[in-house]
């Protein structure tokens, strides 16, 4: 009996002996070998091509923001304004660019609520009163600035609605935002001078913190939740929720049968949501195909024998793209003037975010879920 | 890759079932014993880590609606407070048990209330968790509080050496049935020929040293299931006998921890079996056991007229439940067998079933409600609803998605639609088929019951 045991029993010690090793061996990773897949040359190149370079042109990006803030402030001209709302656009693309990896220093930040605040994917969009998605929250701005007394760093919806981009929306590109400034100038200029710092801040911390939060990123191979490729491949799926929640599906009126909200799309009074879109989805892809280094995650997955599910997801993005770029700015308008066009974008998002959160999550054990929890 | 033992000795609890008499076989309490302290220690850390995690929180109170078991729906979950008060009578009744303070008590408390949180929500199942309000269920009834408790010291009379086998075989039983059906449950193609879900799993983790580089191959992922799927298939037999149980010990041990590093999220489950196995081992062993804990006077060896064995009541009623007990363990988890189609697919008579880390499935659902009199169309925002988890599950099971859309119905009534139709297009993926709908999506899942018979709205499942 123990001679028709041992086999098995080797076995099982072998490979347990293995396991055993790895809990106290430390977590380097091998040569890889057979049609193995280097995910530490993945997150090396998210790492150094897409992220860090990306942070650094955003900071530059809202210091220039910042300098022509303060040129605007002390001289509120037309031409002063023009000049600012370049450089915000310039500086809300550049978001765009690297919200896809809303992650480590960025989720520590709580950037994404604090700079571009979407309202949360929990909020209905039935009733036009209520905040919700990318709303300017005009009556708190205004109230703050009477007041002269608020607290920008608070973590709540208010205060979220508050600053960011949907406050510089307002404070400088809203309805007689240059007229506005003579009553409580003082007040108002303060204001202004605060969110514009404060965004700047966030971008400086984070940019600041990947320098020494890269060798965690790239060092953590796991997939389990909150491993970076279970944050990116997260993130992909949570960023197309959002492209067709509070993006488009909603202002569009996906939930309210058709009633539109216009005034709650993305950058409202900047009136590039539509370009945003654009960016924001053009990036994706770009980390999805890793601008098709052989690095990225299409590549992980066709070194996982699933080639046809990263074909099929690389061309549904080049799908969305082409929808999304047949919708003009502005695309508060746009809503009510092309519904079929929006329809159409909004069914290829669909189609583009079941493959996510389905095929691409099941293919590289990533759990699709904000929520760690036990299980069996 | 298991052979049968050619002396294999059938066990006192297979023997049961034969022989009443031996039943009541007296033999050592020690087993008991000891798997009261062990199980009661498990399930305190076990309930301090669910505390501590602060899924008290995100998964009893949280949640604007929970998914209620059928005939359970009164069961309801207190706020944050009541929760985390029930918690702690539960914590704490696990600390009497394992103190055998107020034993009977402790395990009653214990029982309903670990029972009644898993009651609150279909979408926390988990078939560990199933397992332990079993066995809380089955302790209640054990005189487990019988020696080496402080109830004991405080009445001395109450104390017994010995017990009737059956005592001890019933838990056995419970594992044998935990472990048998799970490795029947992994006898299928995807399993056995195709090496999914582990050829899945396993190429996530590669960051694991030395094993690591190894998971990406095919033939890694086969022998894990092979080797899965025998293990589950025989070690209760290894267990049972005396000369291999040390050996199959061992692989219990091994294995086990194999899974919790393998396999994604699996929990507790791990760690419950590796204690539970413990009762496998004979008085003897348990004796020495015990006797490395302090205050613990061993037993003489040899029978004395001091020994004192506890004794039921009325022990044809207990034989009667235990026969009904073990005829109900059998049968639940093969009821899946009155239903047509793929389990993994349709899930109809998949839970309670010991079916564990069987199947990688995931899932995205969308729903549309129209009120046809008003010509309303609304798409719905799952996560105004439902918590990240509890729409995860509901995704790829089909009666959570017919709760969901009665409850979707009703709150669209709340709303001011007349007649809300709820239509739902359910894209699943099943052990690496690319994703495809799960259920008829031009049926209005608002007018369709709740049954235990075949849902015909869930579309048949085709093999790639």
């Amino acid at each position: 009996m123990r001679k028709k045991l041992l086999v098995p029993a080797m076995l099982i010690f072998a490979l347990s002996g293995g396991i055993f090793c790895s809990k106290s061996g430390n977590d380097s990773n091998g040569p890889v070998t057979g049609n193995g897949f280097d995910k530490t040359a993945m997150l090396t190149y998210y790492a150094d091509q897409l992220i860090i370079p990306g942070y650094a042109s955003l900071l530059e990006k809202a210091n220039n923001f910042q300098t022509l803030s303060n040129t605007f402030l002390a001289a509120r001209t037309p031409s002063n304004q023009q000049a600012l709302l370049e450089a915000y656009k310039q500086l809300h693309l550049q978001y765009t660019r690297i919200e896809g990896f809303n992650l480590g220093p960025a989720v520590v930040a709580a950037l994404e609520s604090y700079v571009n605040f979407n309202g949360g994917l929990d909020y209905s969009f039935a009733t036009s009163g209520e905040l919700t998605g990318f709303s300017i929250d005009s009556t708190t701005i205004e109230n703050n600035i009477t007041s002269g007394t608020y607290n920008l760093t608070l973590f709540v919806r208010s205060s979220f609605y508050a600053q960011g981009f949907s406050a510089v929306n307002y404070l400088f590109f809203g309805p007689n935002a240059i007229e506005k400034f003579a009553a409580n100038t003082t007040n108002r200029v303060k204001y202004a001078n605060d969110v514009v710092s404060r965004i700047k801040l966030l971008v400086d911390q984070i940019n600041a913190s990947w320098t020494s939060y890269r060798a965690n990123f790239i060092g953590n191979t796991k997939t389990d939740v909150g491993s970076p490729i279970g944050n990116i491949i997260n993130n992909m799926a949570y960023q197309l929720d959002v492209l067709k929640g509070p993006r488009i599906g909603w202002p569009f009126g996906k939930q309210s049968n058709n009633t539109a909200f216009p005034t709650k799309v993305e950058a409202y009074f900047a009136g590039n949501s539509a370009a945003l879109a654009q960016e924001n989805i053009r990036n994706l892809k770009k980390i999805f195909t890793a601008n098709d280094s052989g690095k990225g995650l299409y590549d992980y997955l066709k070194a996982l024998n699933k080639e046809t599910l990263a074909n099929q997801v690389k061309s549904q993005f080049d799908v969305v793209i082409a929808k999304l770029e047949a919708l003009p700015d502005p695309l508060s308008k746009t809503i009510s003037t092309e519904p079929q066009k929006v329809d159409e974008a909004y069914k290829e998002i669909q189609k583009l975010l079941t493959l996510i959160k389905t095929d691409v999550s099941s293919a590289t054990g990533v759990q699709i879920t904000f929520m760690d929890n036990d299980g069996d | 890759m298991f052979p049968q033992p050619p002396a294999f000795k059938l066990h006192s609890w297979t023997m049961m079932a034969i022989n009443r008499y031996s039943l009541q076989k007296p033999v050592s309490i020690a087993p008991l014993i000891s798997f009261r302290i062990a199980f009661g220690l498990l399930m305190f850390f076990s309930l301090v880590r669910f505390w501590w995690r602060g899924w008290i929180d995100t998964v009893y109170v949280q949640p604007k609606f929970h998914f209620t078991y059928w005939g359970f729906e009164w069961v309801k979950p207190f706020g944050s407070t009541g929760m985390h008060v029930v918690v702690a009578i539960v914590v704490l009744s696990t600390l009497l048990i394992v103190l055998g303070l107020f034993y009977r008590m402790a395990t009653i408390v214990f029982f309903i209330g670990f029972t009644y949180l898993e009651l609150i929500d279909v979408t926390t199942y988990l078939n560990h968790y199933y397992f332990i309000s079993l066995v809380a269920f089955i302790m209640i009834w054990l005189p487990a509080g019988r020696n080496y408790a402080v109830d004991i010291c405080l009445n001395p009379a109450k104390k017994s050496t010995l017990v009737p086998v059956w005592t001890i075989g019933i838990i056995c039983f419970q594992l044998a049935v935990v472990y048998i059906f799970a490795g029947l449950a992994k006898l299928n193609a995807d399993w056995l020929l195709r090496a999914e879900p582990m050829r899945t799993w396993l190429p996530a983790k590669t960051h694991l040293p030395i094993v690591g580089q190894y998971l990406y191959q095919p033939w890694v992922a086969y022998l894990f299931s092979w080797f899965g799927a025998a293990y589950d298939l025989f070690i209760v037999f290894f267990m049972l006998n005396k000369k291999t149980r040390p050996v199959a010990y061992c692989f219990v041990i091994v294995f086990h921890i194999a899974t919790a590093i393998f396999f994604p999220g699996i929990g507790m489950f791990p760690y419950v079996m590796i204690v539970s196995s413990l009762i496998f081992f004979s008085g003897s062993f348990h004796e020495k056991l015990l006797s490395f804990f302090p205050f613990y006077k061993a037993q003489s060896k040899t029978r004395t007229s001091n020994e004192s064995i506890y004794q039921y009541a009325n022990q044809r009623i207990i034989n009667f439940l235990l026969v009904l007990y073990i005829f109900v363990q059998i049968m639940i988890p093969l009821r899946f067998l009155l239903y047509p189609d793929h389990l993994f697919w349709s899930e109809e008579g998949y839970r309670f079933s010991w079916r564990v880390m069987l199947m990688e499935k995931s899932g995205a659902a969308y729903f549309t409600v129209k009120d046809k009199s008003t010509h309303q169309s609304m798409e719905v925002n799952n996560a105004a609803f439902l918590t990240p988890l509890q729409e995860k599950m509901m995704s790829t099971q089909p009666d959570l998605i017919l709760k969901y859309a009665h409850l979707l119905a009703d709150a669209y009534k709340k709303r001011e639609m007349i007649n809300p139709e709820v239509y739902a297009e359910v894209y699943v993926v099943l052990n690496g088929d690319p994703s495809r709908l799960l259920i008829d999506s031009t049926v209005n899942l608002a007018a369709e019951p709740l049954s235990w018979k075949h849902y015909t709205w869930i579309l048949p499942y085709k093999k790639r």
